[in-house]
């Protein structure tokens, strides 16, 4: 989650309002999505076993569900 | 007549004026998240949402010449030019804060209910009417904008916010985020007039008075919803970037702009024909536009990186991104951070050898 004021509050606030599931990450400096040259949210990276970045972006629910349907046929 | 004709312009100079270009881009603070401009004063405002502020920009020289403590978190600004006052929203304190638009003095702070979480706000000059969306509440709150009174309170739905009003015809229109539809009312008599179904995550509406348009951004399938202000019924709608949220029309309803949060760019729509022309880049996060009808630039909030981008000639094209993300076919680069539920530190390695997805996402 790229949160830079009051970063642990905000997430779990957020991610109970929205139901968010799965493991949440703080990057509090915004270095880890600056290293990705992310510029917005919400935007969905997706990585293949590789360590490959294959999407970025992906997220009206058409876009992610082709996205992961594509990164699980290999 | 005799003499040499002045040259014709060429060069570096004259290229530039063929493509949009980014003249500023001031650091404001935390979250700016909307802009409301005072062409003849030269001034913008910018509802900073994190800092809890108002910040007013010299347009001319594009630097901060005040800020202003407001509510909690005030999300939307609107400019009543008659009494010069600003209004925010200010989503974390329930409350509506009028500010003196000339002296930076807060003139009133009305409450709209207990846990409402006020997040947009609409405009009725002619009628002296202001409407703030309540997104958890799902009411729209009257207020009367010389008295500083709320006159009314009108029944909406889940995540009312943003707010257009159509002042030809006296009807607002509030989107409804988390209901998907817009709650239509009479802005003299205050009574709900109908019920409008729309796509999914409806973030910010609109009104072209010229082209007698109402436009919706559709927040969660990147597309602007296009309907008729004469009959109510929706004409088509335009593919954009990822997650428009916030909208502006150019003063001669001409062109249509989009800002895509999640993508850091502006969409740039024909207004006429409906259809995306160009994109300009601008901060990271934009959260809503304006243009200064005196100069044309464009003026965006960017929430993330807390700017203002300054846009001269937004209405041509200019250097874009490319289609394919630059880190797509790219290692991932190593991340080590804390985990928001156990504070444990987790990194790339945990995810190695595994197909995954990580979902940037920001309650800002």
């Amino acid at each position: 989650m790229w949160e830079t004021r009051d970063a642990r509050a905000e997430a779990l606030a957020f991610a109970d309002v929205w139901n968010v599931a799965g493991p949440i990450l703080l990057d509090e400096t915004g270095d880890y999505a600056a290293a990705l040259g992310i510029t917005g949210v919400p935007t969905n990276v997706l990585v293949d076993a590789r360590g490959i970045v294959r999407a970025v972006g992906a997220v009206t629910p058409a876009e992610l569900e082709q996205a992961v349907r594509e990164l699980l046929s290999e | 007549m005799t003499g040499n004709l002045p040259p014709r312009p060429s060069g570096p100079a004259c290229r530039a004026e063929r493509a949009h270009t980014v003249v500023a881009e001031p650091r404001l603070g935390a979250g700016p998240e909307a802009v409301a401009v005072d062409t003849a004063a030269r001034r913008a405002y910018v509802a900073c949402s994190r800092d809890d502020a108002v910040v007013a920009v010299d347009l001319d020289r594009c630097v901060p010449v005040w800020r202003a403590g407001v509510g909690r978190e005030p999300i939307p600004v609107v400019l009543d030019l008659p009494s010069r006052r600003l209004f925010t929203a200010d989503a974390r304190s329930d409350t509506v804060t009028v500010l003196d638009a000339d002296t930076a003095v807060r003139v009133a702070q009305i409450p709209v209910g207990k846990d409402a979480y006020p997040a947009g706000l609409g405009h009725d000059p002619a009628r002296r009417r202001i409407f703030c969306g309540n997104t958890a509440a799902g009411t729209i709150t009257a207020i009367d904008a010389d008295r500083l009174e709320v006159i009314g309170t009108i029944p909406a739905e889940l995540g009312a916010g943003s707010i257009a009003v159509d002042g030809e015809r006296g009807r607002g229109y509030c989107a409804n985020f988390m209901s998907a539809s817009l709650t239509v009312f009479d802005t003299e008599t205050l009574r709900p007039l109908g019920r409008i179904a729309v796509g999914e995550g409806p973030c910010k509406t609109v009104v072209n008075p010229v082209t007698d348009q109402l436009y919706v951004a559709g927040s969660l399938h990147s597309t602007v919803l296009r309907l008729s202000l004469a009959t109510g019924r929706p004409l088509d709608e335009v593919r954009v970037e990822r997650a428009p949220v916030g909208m502006c029309v150019a003063p001669d309803g001409s062109r249509l702009y989009v800002c895509n949060r999640g993508a850091g760019t502006v969409s740039v729509v024909d207004a006429v024909g409906g259809t995306e022309t160009h994109r300009v880049t601008v901060g990271n996060g934009p959260g809503d536009c304006q243009i200064d009808a005196a100069s044309g630039r464009l003026l965006v909030s960017n929430a993330g990186s807390g700017t203002l981008t300054v846009v001269d000639r937004p209405w041509l094209p200019g250097a874009e991104r490319p289609p394919v993300h630059a880190a797509v076919g790219k290692r991932v680069p190593e991340f080590a951070l804390v985990d928001a539920r156990t504070g444990e530190v987790r990194t790339t390695r945990e995810w190695a050898e595994k197909r995954y997805l990580i979902n940037f996402f920001a309650s800002w």
